[in-house]
This record gives structure tokens, sequence and C-alpha cells, in this order.
């Protein structure tokens, strides 16, 4: 029933046809979005991508196993089941990949566990963020080609798949991820390095802060995992006696945060707000000047049934997004700008002649731009910073457009008439090797 | 392209035990009329598969039934024959004899169609018994080979074939060596199960103008499809194909728009959420946990019974999951942990808004039974029966007090036996049941058991969970048990349904709490009719030599669930409804629950489902409360049952007072949020959990069970492809398409 749009006509020219039993017809491009909360895959001319699995990965260590030191788990069944002794891990830091073995395990689980069972023959573009350095992008292409034998690859940047998925050949494109948020300003599809910047201050950093925040509330934070059954409760000087699921052993502290992620999630979804006004948010939330309006409250029932309602500081975490020196949690080191800041900033450095194009195609995408009221308040700072000129937010109005935003454009790309001069044949790679991607992929 | 008709349309169903199949669209939409072991065996070949087991006899071995004795097989409409039947041959055995057949396999290398060598083959080397004294390589008996062969095709049915002085012999019953081209829903030997799909085209023997329509499981792959779309347009040269998603054809069975569907299967449990008719591909799952997680479970628990004794019981109606509130028998302290209790309304309603549900109520049946969870009742739907039935039992209580001794209930005794019934050997003759297509008779669709007939023993119970007939609905009216008889007739049976009173197998506890309340009358029908049921089953029974044996066992029976099998779903379908993006619709999946799958025939396994998942992820009604209570008095109140929170929009769109005002001051701000919307927030899910009712317009249905109700699926989505639809909006891949797009048009579709 869940229809699909056509599917892209395009051979690439560098793609020999491929040796099928029907006699080589056209094989779709697969587009691979690697971000640091979870991989994407899908068939490129698709409006959405197929797979989306966790990017966070369990593992049972055991100096004994050659490669990964331990039995990898993949999968969202696999990292949610409760197993002795397995640690939830994430291979990738600051959205550029650390753990190749591990990387290259669920990009292949990722395509091959709805999408195909041949990876060797489709055409596979691959979304990085403009930050990666060139050693990481040699790695994927060897990657692609060694281990997945690919036919033909090409590495696009996520901004710029972003900017096109909103139909935007020039935009300034605020992607507000999981590990961080990042500037780019993107001109006729070229992204560019200068005026480009990031900062940690994405979903993880907001499920940290709710952690925080619970705790000093004296919230005790068990999963849904560890419970048998929930009682409610609203009081937790006198909280309702906790039933948990015995195992039989203690799962792994990661393993712990990463259920706890589950409920700090859906908290964001359904509770946190975003305060609208830049400035104007109460430094101290136990002294609320009198005739300060607040916002209504909403309650949230924890899984372990506690119920409470949450006024003002459901904003707080938000807050910290654009003023980082409210954030609950203290930080360690120094205290990052916040997002407007961080714009102001990516303006500042890029060409005069282009500013005002750039605050005119400010493109917002990425899943922690889905908070309530994010985009509203983005476009208040704004404002106030830049009185003159016109700034303009574009922003998807579907959650599966915000959420796969770069997948979407890779997609649009990848299925692009023009786009078949672009693809790296694996002929190509053989001859010059992984340098190959710095020669025809800047 | 001529128009396609209702009675040329195939549908077919493969599952990881069961594939069903059916040619043509009823008047009223039926069950399938065709099931089908989805395994093949190997044949004598390699390459080859049989929906038979083939044993390799040599001639002069021992026989075990009758001469002359010759069970048909006739796998491909071509003689298998066979005179005798032997023991049976373990399967590397058959291997290496055959390698060691002398001269025949120069045909065999090659050719994958087993009936060409097959004929080949009958024309060299055919033996008969009579002169069955050699082993290997006797040439001589072509004459003979043939004659029998003649014999066998008179007879219509039953095929022999012999080769290079071996015999070949089809054997029904034996699943030894059977290869399951599927394992938890996913396709792992691609060749057997094309063998399979020939072997049910075959069966099915349509016309040339008749399009298929496959039920496609969940968790096959793109490239799975395209590989089945190639085979049924190449090999079966069908004029037309489709593939509906299994969750897909779930929730069109049951009409609904947006639901959760969860398919407990033999190894593994489907979980999807469904919005708006679309599919939430991205956050759907599959969990490695089905109907055979109970068995093992069982199993662990009653290490002396044998894996069939195990299916058995889990069939019985002796084997439920009680509702919570419901102590097992001489456990009541264990049990009062998982008690849950409503919300104290007291400390949490502070606009007072929900008035404390019936204190009288819940006061009679602490007094009573403990305490129940009323919630989960509540939620289930049942109150009204529920509270019918705890009058009614009161009163059975007193009426049973004043009468002396009462028979128990099954969920009051500690131990309770059921009747295990084990097929033997000797009725082979009997006929082909287990490995043939088994045709649903019209009149009688399949109860609790839709598989007659079980195979010997180990296999079935590997394999196929639906194979044995379960002793069903309490062992009343056993003929053959002489305590039975004198139980039978002793005349103080107290409940209405009395003559059905069972005398071992007591009522379960669901039939005995919603049957004998309100409708007595309905109840009864019911009771008689599964009571007809059950006699017939006895009778075949008898008919076909079952031993039969009862078995007691204790309280494990009520613990089948316990392994951790409704935490596993309970848990993916939480996290399935909460990655569909659309978190406005969550809530709406959760209140179009939908289980199906043969996995979950087990007694109170969809009620226990529900309230384990109501237990742990529900938010609370209080929730709803303390939010409104604080709110200004213009803010629409929830609706007074206080089950339900607040809309969504009420509070989502609610915007500070300020920013109201800032807004009504510029216009200029309406038109900004046109560029930057901000998605509505949504309140907490799932705030309402309800089992999906099951329609009511399809009477073959209601008897036979809405656990297969994706083949009723099927034959909808079919009539619209197919038929309305004639292929205007590209509900089917054509000839034509395929033709030009190859094995991807599937995915165009
Ligand atoms: N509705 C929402 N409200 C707030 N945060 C959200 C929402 N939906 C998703 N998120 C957060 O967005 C992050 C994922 O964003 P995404 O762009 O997918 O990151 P990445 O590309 O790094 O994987 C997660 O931290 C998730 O919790």
């Amino acid at each position: 029933m869940a229809s699909t749009p056509q599917m892209s006509q395009v051979l690439p020219s560098t793609t020999k046809p491929a040796e099928l039993e029907y006699g080589g017809d056209e094989i779709s491009a697969l587009v691979l979005d690697p971000g640091t909360n979870t991989t994407r895959c899908g068939f490129a001319g698709e409006d959405t991508p197929k797979t989306c699995v966790p990017t966070y990965y369990g593992i049972i260590p055991d100096p004994e196993e050659q490669k990964f030191l331990g039995k990898l788990k993949i999968g969202e069944n696999a990292i949610h089941s409760v197993v002795d002794g397995m640690e939830i891990r994430n291979p990738m830091h600051d959205g550029i990949v650390e753990n190749w073995e591990v990387t290259t395990e669920i990009w292949r689980h990722c395509i091959e566990y709805r999408l195909s069972s041949r990876v060797e023959e489709h055409p596979l573009l691959v979304t990085e963020p403009i930050w990666n350095p060139l050693k990481k992008r040699e790695k994927t292409t060897e990657i692609v080609f060694e281990d997945f034998n690919v036919p033909a690859y090409f590495l696009v940047k996520s901004a710029v798949c972003e900017s096109f998925a909103n139909s935007k050949p020039s935009a300034l494109v605020v992607d507000v991820g999981h590990a961080y948020t990042s500037v780019t300003p993107v001109l006729d599809g070229i992204p560019l390095k200068k005026g480009s910047e990031r900062t940690p201050l994405g979903g993880q950093h907001l499920n940290n802060q709710l952690r925080h925040q619970f705790t000093e509330l004296g919230i005790r934070m068990a999963p849904w995992l560890m419970i048998k059954t929930k009682s409610t409760y609203t009081d937790l000087t006198n909280p309702a006696p906790l039933r948990t699921r015995d195992y039989g052993f203690e799962p792994h502290q990661s393993h712990l945060e990463l259920q706890q992620d589950r409920f700090i999630h859906e908290y964001k979804e359904c509770i946190s707000e975003t305060w609208p006004e830049p400035k104007s948010f109460p430094a101290d939330l136990n002294n609320v000047p009198e005739n300060f309006r607040g916002l209504p409250d909403k309650a949230y029932e924890f899984p372990d049934g506690y119920q409470r309602r949450f006024g003002l500081d459901r904003c707080l975490a938000p807050e910290s997004l654009f003023n980082p020196s409210v954030a609950p949690k203290p930080w360690t080191g120094e205290t990052p700008k916040g997002i407007a800041e961080m714009i102001k900033d990516s303006i500042d450095h890029i060409d005069a002649d282009i500013r005002a194009n750039m605050l005119s195609n400010i493109v917002v995408v990425g899943g922690t731009s889905l908070l309530y009221r994010f985009n509203e308040r983005l476009n208040q700072e704004l404002t106030a910073m830049f009185p003159g000129p016109r700034v303009k937010i574009y922003s998807p109005g579907q959650i599966a457009e915000r959420k796969y935003s770069a997948w979407l454009g890779g997609s649009i790309l990848a299925s692009c008439g023009a786009f078949h001069q672009l693809w790296i044949s694996k002929q190509e790679y053989d001859e010059i090797g992984a340098n190959i991607i710095e020669r025809r992929a800047k | 392209m001529p128009p396609f008709r209702d009675d040329h349309i195939l549908l077919i169903a493969p599952g990881s035990t069961w594939t069903l199949a059916q040619l043509g669209l009823p008047e009223s939409f039926t069950p399938a009329k065709v099931r089908i072991p989805s395994r093949m065996f190997p044949g004598i070949e390699e390459g080859q598969y049989l929906p038979n087991k083939v044993h390799e006899v040599a001639e002069g071995q021992e026989l075990v039934f009758g001469n002359g004795e010759v069970i048909t097989a006739g796998p491909n409409g071509k003689p298998h024959k066979k005179r005798k039947v032997g023991e049976a041959a373990p399967k590397p055995d058959a291997a290496s004899a055959n390698g060691a057949a002398t001269d025949t396999p120069n045909a065999d290398g090659d050719s994958k169609k087993p009936k060409l060598e097959d004929g080949a083959t009958e024309t060299k080397g055919d033996t008969t018994m009579a002169d069955a004294t050699d082993d290997k390589g006797n040439h001589d008996d072509d004459e003979e080979g043939h004659d029998d062969d003649e014999d066998h095709d008179m007879n219509g049915t039953k095929k022999d074939e012999g080769a290079n002085g071996k015999i070949y012999y089809d054997d029904d019953f034996d699943e030894e060596g059977a290869i399951w081209c599927m394992e938890q829903g996913r396709i792992v030997n691609w060749e057997c199960f094309f063998a399979l799909l020939l072997h049910v085209h075959e069966t099915i023997n349509p016309t040339f103008h008749t399009p298929i329509l496959m039920i496609s499981q969940p968790c096959w792959t793109c490239t799975d499809k395209e590989r089945i779309c190639q085979f049924i347009f190449e090999k079966i040269k069908a004029p037309g194909f489709c593939m509906m998603d299994a969750a897909a054809a779930i929730s069109a069975a049951y009409g609904a728009q947006s639901s959760l569907v969860v398919d407990v299967g033999y190894e593994k449990t489907d979980v999807t959420a469904i919005i708006d008719y679309n599919v939430q591909e991205l956050g759907r799952t599959t969990i490695p946990v089905g109907g055979n997680s109970m068995n093992k479970h069982l199993q662990k628990m009653l290490p002396h019974l044998s894996e069939d004794e195990i299916e058995q019981l889990k069939h019985s109606s002796i084997c439920e999951i009680l509702p919570p509130g419901i102590p097992i028998p001489g456990e009541e302290e264990l049990e009062k942990d998982i008690i849950v209790r409503p919300p104290d309304l007291s400390t949490v309603a502070m606009g007072g808004l929900v008035p404390p549900k019936a204190p009288e109520e819940e006061a009679n049946e602490e007094e009573d039974e403990g305490v129940t969870n009323i919630a989960a009742i509540v939620a289930s739907g049942k109150t009204q029966e529920y509270l019918a039935k705890k009058e009614k039992e009161k009163a059975d209580k007193k009426a049973g007090l004043a009468l002396g001794e009462k028979r128990l209930p099954n969920y009051k005794r500690e131990s309770n036996s059921f009747l295990y019934v084990e097929k033997v050997a000797e009725h082979l003759g009997g006929g082909q049941k287990s490995d043939h297509p088994i045709e649903v008779p019209d009149g009688e669709h399949m109860d609790v058991d839709p598989a007659p007939a079980p195979a010997p023993e180990e296999p079935s119970a590997e394999k196929a969970p639906d194979a044995v007939p379960a002793p069903s609905e309490g062992d009343a009216a056993q003929p053959t048990s002489t305590s039975e008889e004198a139980q039978a007739a002793n005349p103080d049976a107290p409940k209405p349904a009395a003559k059905a009173e069972p005398a071992k197998g007591a009522p379960s506890l669901m039939d005995s709490m919603f049957s004998a309340t309100k409708d007595d009358d309905d109840a009864k029908r019911a009771q008689d009719k599964a009571l007809r049921r059950e006699e017939k089953k006895r009778q075949e029974a008898a008919q076909s030599g079952e031993k039969r044996k009862e078995i007691e066992v204790g309280t494990e029976r009520f613990k089948v669930a316990e392994g951790g099998i409704l935490e596993a779903i309970a848990d993916a379908a939480h996290r399935v409804v909460n990655s569909a993006d659309d978190y406005n619709q969550r809530n709406d999946c959760w209140k179009s629950l939908i289980i199906v799958g043969n996995g979950c025939r087990v007694r109170g396994f969809k009620d226990a489902l529900l309230n384990t998942m109501v237990a742990k992820y529900q938010v609370s009604p209080s929730s709803g409360t303390i939010f409104t209570s604080e709110l200004p008095s213009n803010i629409p109140t929830p609706s007074g049952t206080g089950t339900n929170t607040p809309q969504p929009s009420s509070f989502n769109t609610q915007p500070n007072a300020l920013l109201l005002q800032a807004a009504a001051n510029n216009a200029a701000a309406a038109a900004l949020a046109h560029h930057h919307p901000s998605i509505p927030q949504a309140n907490q899910s799932p705030s309402e959990m309800k089992i999906a009712k099951i329609p009511e317009y399809f009477p073959e249905w209601k008897d036979a069970g809405f656990e297969e109700c994706v083949f009723l699926g099927a034959q909808l989505g079919a009539k619209i492809y197919f038929v309305t639809d004639q292929g205007a909006n590209k509900g089917f891949v054509t000839r034509a398409d395929y033709n030009m797009q190859g094995p991807q048009a599937i995915h165009n579709i």
C-alpha cells in the first residue's frame, strides 16, 4: 500500500550493465546518509529512505574476538534487548566516523536489512559533513569499493543535499542534528568552507541536559525495559515502590542511558518547548518575576509512573541551545556559542556580496529543529541581529522531510540525469586508488 | 487485455510454516482453501525438490507396510512409484546411495525437472517387488516396472518409482530432511521457495489468464521482491502480479485507517504501525519471538514432556494465560506483585474532573477475588461482561456451597490434564494427510486447529505448530474413559451449560468468564458446537487409529507466556509506534491494536498482551487531569471518562499570551510562520489502548477466527487491484510492465 514514486531510470554511464538473468536492466542507485543518531538508506528517486537504523551499536567485550574485541550487536532490536555485559557505543564522533570496522558493519546492515542483498550491484551515494577530513574521505572510498564492491560511487556534502531538498541551489543551511548543529553556506550547489561553523549544541546535548535536570529534581529514571509495571504517583518524596524486572544481572550503564534516551526523546517531542523570545527567559526559574506570564503546564509521565507538570522549566534545556550559559548541567571547558551567535559568525565570515542572499535563504533542517517553536525563536534572534536585510527561514513542514532532508537531497541528486557524469567508477578507483575522491569530489 | 475475473485470481500467502493459497474470489470471502506446508524435500537429484519425502529403498530390504501398498505422491502429476514402504532412510543415506547409483545420473545432472528424470529412469531401471532380491544395478525389470506404472496410473493416485534397482517411495508422513524455505519470514532457501511456489501453482493449476497476488512478508527486502516478481513472470508466466504487504492486508481486513498490527508467527513477530492506510516502513520491526518461544518456555518448565506433547498442551483449553488479578492457584502471594491499581485519583485530580471509579464495585471485587485489575478490564472493553460474570460467580458460589461439592474451573485448579493424541504409523495407508494440500471443506472451516492431521511426532512439532489437532474445549463426553463416564453421569452440574460441564478439562477462564453470562443461549450454542466439533474429531481420531493419553500438568500451564514474549512484543510495539514520524497520529495506532497470527491462539494471549502494554506504556488517565486542572477555563476539558487526555490541539496551539498579542499586532508574523512552520506538538501517547474490533460482515471468518485474516485482506486487495481497478491505478504489474522495466517493476506499483 505504501506507494513508491517512479525510480531512477538513469543508468550511470560508468556502470557496466549488471549481470542479472533478465538481461541488464537499470539498477537504481542507493543513497546512504550516515548520521550520529541514525543511519539512513534508500533508493535514489524515492522520497523517503527505506531504512533508518540506529548508529548506536552494542558490544559484548571479549578480547578474544579478533576484529571488534567483542561481539557486535547492530540494529534496533539488538541494541534494545537486555544482554549481560552489552555496552552501547557510537562509532561516530562530531559527525565523523571514528570506528571504521563497526561503521562498515552498520552500513552493511542498513543496506542489507530491507533493501538489497546485492550491495555490489548498486551505485552508491554517500553523504558527509563538510568538515570531513581527507583521510576519512579516502577511507570511505576504500570501504565502498573494497568491502561493498559497488560499481560506482560518489560522496556529497550533506549541506548541499539539504539545500537541494529544499529546492534551493543557494542557501545558508542550518542542520540541527544529534551530535552537532552546523551552519554551511551553499552557493549554487557549492558548499563554502569559509563561513561554515558548528557547535555541539544538538539533540545529544539536550538529552544530557535533560538527564541532568531530571536527576537534579530527584526523578528516578528507570527506563521501560527495567520496569515490570508502573504505578502512578506524583509525590517525589513519597514515591510508589519501584517494581523492577530482574534480569539476573545489571545492564551496563551505557545501555541504561540508551534506554533513558528513549523517554527523554519522547519528552523532547511532546513536552520540551523553545522559549520564543531572545533574552527574556528568566535567569532563575525559582525566582520568576511576579508579572511574568509563563506557559501553560504540560504533564509528563515517566516510565515508572511518576507524573509531573512542567512549566517554564520545560524550556530550560532548549534555551541552552541559544543561550548555553543557562544550561542546567555546567559546561566542562569553554562555553560554546549559541546557535544564533554561530549563524552571525558565519554571516560575518562570508563575502559581503552574498550575505543578503544567504540571510533570505536560511534552510533549517535536522531532527532537533523539530523542537516546538525552535524556528520561531531562531527567527526572532536573527531578525534582532540583522535588522536591515530580510531574514527568511525555510523549513520543511513535514516531519519526515526535516529528519531526512540530507537523504532526500541525495536521492534527488542521484536520480537526476546530469548526475551520471559524476559517479566514480570502480575502474577509476582501481586505476587511481582512494585518492580519486579528492580529484573527483572536492 | 480482457479484464480479470473474480474466479481467475490466484492468491498466495507464503508463511514460515504454512503457505495459504486459493483460486478465485468467492462471493463472500473465505479463509484460504488450500494450505500447504512451506517445505519441500530434496529430490533424488541435487537441486530438485519434491513436496514429499522420497525414500530410496533397496529392494529386498525390510518392508514395513504390506506388499503392494502404495501411496500417492504425484508431485508433478507424474508417477513416482513406490511399491514398498521401507524404514525411513536417513537422508544422507539416500544421497550417497543416489550418488552410487549406477548409470542413470547423466540425465540427472543438469535437468531441474524431476518428472523428466523420473520418466527417463523408469524406462531404464524399474523393478518390482516380486523379484526384489538385488540391491543395486538391476536392469532387468523394465517390463515389470512399466506394468506397475500403469497399474498405478489407473489407480489414479498411487504412484511408484524405481530406478536402477532402487525403489523410491514418497513418504507422506515423514518430515525428516524437510527443507523449510522460510525462517522467521525470511526466505532462506530460494530454490526450495521457488519449488514450493511451483508446487502451489501446479496444485491449483489455474488458467493462463490468472493473475497472482502474493502476500509479502514485512522482512522481505526489495531484492527479494524483485526475485519473486521475476520468477512469477518468467517461470509461472502470470499475466499480472502484485504483492501486498502482510500488515497492509491485515489492516485492510479490519478496515482500519490507522492501526498497530502485531502478527505473531511461528518464530517471529512482525510489528507494524499503519497511519492513514500507509505502512510506516521505517519504524516497523520483526522480532525473533513467536508461538514457538512459548513452546520452548513450556519445555523448559516441563522437561519430561515431548515436543509434540508440549505443542498439544499449548493448544489445549487448560493452557491459558490468566488475567492480572486472577491468581495462579496455589501461588496467590506472588501474584499480588503485578497487580496494577488504577491511580489514586484523589491525589491528582485537582480539577475533580474524573469521578473515582465506582467504589462499590471495586470493593465487592476485592472482597471476593482479591484485587482485580479494573484498568485492564476496562481497557479490554469487557467491563460489562466482567461485572455480570462476577455477579454470576458470586451466585454460583452460593449455589455451589449449597449443593456441596462443585467442580472447579480450570483457573482454580492447581493441576489439570489434557488429552494427548498421538498418531501412530499404521494408518499411513489411510491417506495423504499432512503432506498434501488440505482442502478445507466449505462447510467446516478450521476452528482452533486448521490442519486436520499431524505428522508423526517430532517433526510436526518442530515446524508446524498448527498441524496437531488439539483436544479442544475440555474433554467432555469422553467416551473411552470410564471414570469420565461416571463423571458425566454425575447429575449435579450447577451451571446452565451443565451438559457441557467438562469432566476433566474445565472450561477455560475466558470462556467461563464471558460465555455463561449475559447470553446464556449464545454460550450454550457455542459450547454445543464446540462439543460437536470435539466429538467429530474424536471420531476421526478413532478412525485413523490414534493413541490417546491423558497428561496432567500443574500450574506451568498458566505460565506459557512468562518467558518474556509479552514484554518483548510490547516493547517492540512501543518502539515502532514511537518511531512513527507523525507523532500526532500515534495515538490512533494504539487505539486500534490488531493482534493476529496463529501464534496468538493461546487462550488469553491477546488480553495478556494488551494488559502488558497497558500496564507499562499507557499513560495514566490522571495525566490529562493534572494537566487540565491548571489551564484557563476557556480551554476545552477532556471528555468525561477521564481516560482520554485532551485533544492535542487544545494545548499545542495554545500560544503564549505575549506572543498572541504580538501576533495580533503584527500581521507579518503570520506570513513568517508560513515559511517556518512549527509543527504542532503532540501529547504523550498512548493515552488509550484498544484491541481493534473484528469486522462483522465476513461470516465465514467468524468461525475460523481472525488469526489468518491476512488472507481476507489479500482477497480484498485482489478484488480492488485486479477486478475493480483493472490496473487503472497501477495496482499490479502487467506483463507489459515487466517486459519494459524488469523485476523492478514490482516497486512501481
Ligand atoms: N520532535 C522532536 N523534537 C525534538 N527533538 C527531536 C525531535 N525529533 C527528533 N529529535 C532529535 O533529533 C536528533 C536526531 O537528529 P538527526 O538530524 O537525525 O541527527 P543525525 O543526522 O546526527 O543522526 C535526536 O537527538 C532526536 O532526539
